[in-house]
């Protein structure tokens, strides 16, 4: 109990100090978007900094931006046109987390199954292929293979490789969210849905490639570690079919730590998806803040964005360490 | 110690790694030795296919890709080792006082370390590399490197924390020896086998990083011979040219990382079998 409370209530504190930090890394950024804004017009700078109360000092923009965020989920408007950041930030969130998830899903399809045969058949020629395939999961550069991704799929396949999310000539204008692969089945849209199917593939396929291997390994040594263990010799000796043992006894417990790592990798992605955001072009978070907020020096897009990504991957982490004690039941009695 | 290199030295796929990297660290060491053209003059060739005069052939810039990719090594190489320099630098001081003294010290440098851990990773190296505003691989190190300290403050805490209550730290406290001796003569050196794995694995790392950064136009400028540069612009020039041209920087990358990744994953199964997969 003690241990989740006590990371419930520093997850707000960790927090603050997380968009202090980003604050500050923004402060030494040299320039920004106003200075090509209002390059012929310094006097109109200083007047908007002054209205935007840019010249106050760092202390005090940093609680108005804090307060700003906590009380109206107000990200600041940009240096480029002063229109709210928040909003934007949004829609490319909404694309990124499409994208994660379906990743994720990938790669615990995959990895999970891999890992659980390569655990079971222990070296042969299948767990080789499992290590080997971890091993290129984790080696190869992701944008690299993002780009050979497009070049087979482009020439050798013809396939129509768009980097939009879904066709441009379709109607989505009912659309509450823009999470389109999820909400475009609720509506009945199998239009809008397989159009966004063909879209998104390429860039999950290419993003799912580290989790899957981090999966791959963490369900091979969890479910060897777990095989071994008394109770699994037990049950085969009690005259349980193999079969039964791993799926229904060794699996469950090998699952406590995958999950946890797949959570983690969950985080990480979201992140980490600039990369392959940047190869397929694809309209999500990580390469907005790179494109709009450091290339163009719109700090708000820099911060807001930043700091979203750090914050859902604490409330992630923090998630995932609940779960952890939903799925163990050893841990959940400790708890209670 | 000699019985652990020993296990190394049977792991076949670990020697494989230690042969990868030790051939890139020969194309690092060698690289005008090697190198068949100065990797930053134009030829009169451009775009040219591989010949006996240009082994891989040249680039849009009429720069010659062998040469290119074997002077990378170079930069490759000391990129990642000045960024895991950089993390070892800061993170085994605070890991050793951190595992050590415990409590305040422990807790302030931890909250720390939640903090810098709270940024996904290829995020943050993004922000410090923008915030530094200088396009060079210097940036690149920096960047790398102070995303990887927090990792390696915890790695290095936690090894801490399993010797610390270990009989012969427990003599040499009894026998009054100053701590600052203690720690370095009878800690670290028993907390060395982690502390190598994570090393090796996180010099493969911070090459991804370092190509990953350079992908996104915060790396080394444009005419450096850096792999993640090469493979950037011949991502970009795709159209104009022959696919393969994809192949020589990629490929020197992933074989790299792989090699750091094999001998990382050697190294845990000698040094730290409780963690090995």
């Amino acid at each position: 109990m003690t241990y989740l409370l006590r990371r419930l209530v520093w997850t707000g504190p960790l927090l603050l100090a997380v968009s202090l930090a980003v604050f500050a890394l923004a402060e030494v950024l040299p320039g920004d978007a106003a200075d090509a804004r209002f390059e012929r017009h310094p006097e109109a700078k200083a007047q908007w900094r002054a209205r935007r109360g840019l010249d106050d000092p760092f202390l005090l923009r940093w609680g108005r931006y804090v307060e700003g965020v906590v009380l109206h989920f107000d990200l600041d408007r940009s240096y480029l046109d002063d229109r709210p950041v928040g909003p934007e930030l949004g829609v490319k969130l909404q694309a990124t987390f499409e994208l994660t998830l379906l990743a994720l899903l990938l790669a615990i399809l995959v990895g999970g199954t891999v890992g659980i045969l390569s655990a079971v058949f222990p070296r042969t020629p299948l767990d080789a292929f499992g290590s080997l395939l971890a091993l290129c999961g984790i080696s190869l550069p992701v944008f690299w293979l993002g780009m050979l991704l497009i070049v087979f799929a482009v020439n050798v396949l013809h396939y129509p490789f768009s980097s939009n999310r879904f066709a441009p000539d379709l109607d989505v204008s009912g659309f509450v969210t823009h999470l389109y692969l999820l909400e475009a089945p609720l509506r009945l849209r199998f239009d809008v849905f397989f159009s966004c199917l063909k879209n998104i593939l390429l860039p999950a396929l290419t993003l799912c490639t580290i989790p899957m291997a981090v999966i791959t390994r963490m369900t091979r040594s969890a479910m060897l570690d777990e095989i071994g263990k008394d109770y699994a010799v037990t049950a085969r000796a009690k005259g349980l079919r193999r079969r039964t043992v791993i799926l229904k006894h060794v699996l469950r417990n090998a699952l406590i730590p995958v999950t946890t790592i797949t959570g983690l990798q969950f985080g990480q992605l979201m992140g980490g998806a600039v990369l392959t955001e940047t190869v397929f072009s694809w309209p999500g978070l990580g390469r907005y803040i790179v494109e709009k907020g450091v290339e163009a020096r719109d700090v708000p897009v820099i911060v807001g964005g930043i700091l979203l990504v750090a914050t859902l991957f604490v409330f992630v982490n923090l998630a995932v360490d609940l779960l952890y004690a939903v799925i163990d039941p050893r841990i959940r009695k400790q708890v209670a | 110690m000699n019985r652990r290199w020993k296990v190394l030295g049977r792991n076949r796929t670990a020697l494989l790694g230690g042969l990868l990297v030790a051939v890139v660290a020969c194309m690092a060491l060698g690289a005008d030795l090697i190198a068949t053209h100065d990797p930053e003059t134009r030829t009169e060739a451009f775009r040219a296919p591989p010949s006996r005069a240009h082994w891989l052939g040249t680039d849009e810039n009429g720069f010659d890709v062998f040469s290119r990719l074997v002077h990378g090594a170079r930069s490759s190489l000391l990129t990642a080792l000045s960024a895991v320099g950089l993390a070892l630098l800061v993170g085994l001081p605070l890991g050793l006082a951190a595992g050590w003294f415990g409590g305040l010290v422990d807790g302030a440098i931890m909250r720390v370390v939640d903090v810098m851990l709270a940024f996904p990773s290829v995020l943050l190296a993004v922000a410090i590399a923008a915030a530094l505003d200088e396009r060079s691989l210097t940036t690149v190190v920096l960047a790398v490197g102070i995303v990887m300290v927090a990792p390696f403050v915890r790695q290095v805490r936690a090894a801490v924390l399993q010797v610390k209550h270990e009989e012969y730290v427990t003599a040499a406290v009894a026998l009054g020896c100053p701590v600052p001796r203690l720690l370095l003569k009878t800690v670290l050196p028993n907390c060395m086998g982690p502390i190598l794995v994570l090393a090796t694995l996180s010099t493969g790392l911070a090459i991804l990083d370092a190509a990953g950064l350079s992908f996104l136009g915060l790396g080394p400028p444009e005419t450096s011979p850096e792999w993640g540069v090469m493979l950037t612009k011949a991502f970009r020039y795709l159209r104009h040219a022959e696919q393969w041209i994809l192949l020589p920087p990629g490929l020197a990358i992933s074989l790299t990382v792989l090699g750091f990744n094999l001998l990382g994953d050697g190294l845990r199964d000698a040094f730290d079998p409780r963690q090995s997969s």
